[in-house]
């Protein structure tokens, strides 16, 4: 075991449990704070096990989730909390000329 | 053991331990607000060194400026990420506020 891999094993059994303790747990706001580190988490122990494993190709994984993770996570904000009650409030009035 | 090797090493050691520590405190933290800061952390410090380290190990070349495109997408993911969720908190507990207020 080289010393990519140890990392990997590291971040992944450390690092990923505390995240899906807090994902599993709490309302639903407060879950999305684990999710996103476990997403970050994820992408780096995918970089890491492609080093470790001399396949640089299993980097491609790590390039997928860091761009779809984020954006994962802000859809789930979005649906969350949706628009300011302000900022509908003046959109709704700017349609009516007010 | 080269100094580019040590460079690597201590790199990666510094990135897995802002990882690891930051998932701690996860846990030890009180607060939706309070964990955003490791949330900020681990994804500004902590996966930008590891990429580092991955990138000084590769040396010059097409695949370091991919690992380092990989680590600056996932410092501005996190960034926005974080500011997102703490926007999200805030008009999900803003009502509460009000109740507790009156």
């Amino acid at each position: 075991m080289n010393a990519w891999l140890l990392a990997a094993v590291v971040v992944c059994s450390a690092g990923l449990a505390p995240c899906l303790w807090l994902a599993a747990r709490g309302a639903a706001q407060y879950r999305l704070v684990g999710i996103s580190l476990a997403g970050t988490l994820a992408a780096v122990v995918f970089l890491l096990l492609a080093r470790g494993f001399h396949r640089d190709s299993y980097g491609d994984l790590a390039l997928v989730l860091a761009v779809l993770a984020p954006a994962g996570t802000l859809v789930f904000t979005r649906f969350l909390a949706g628009e300011p009650v302000d900022a509908v409030r003046d959109t709704a009035g700017s349609e009516h000329g007010e | 053991m080269t100094p580019r090797h040590l460079l690597v090493l201590v790199l990666l050691v510094a990135g897995t331990a802002v990882l690891v520590l930051t998932a701690l405190s996860l846990v030890v933290l009180p607060g939706p607000y309070l964990r955003l800061h490791a949330l900020s952390c681990a994804t500004s410090l902590g996966a930008p060194l590891v990429v580092l380290a991955l990138a000084v190990d590769t040396g010059p070349g097409r695949a370091a400026v991919t690992l380092l495109a990989i680590g600056a997408l996932l410092a501005a993911g996190g960034t926005v990420t974080t500011m997102a969720i703490g926007r999200a908190t805030a008009l999900l507990e803003e009502p509460e506020r009000e109740e507790l207020a009156q």
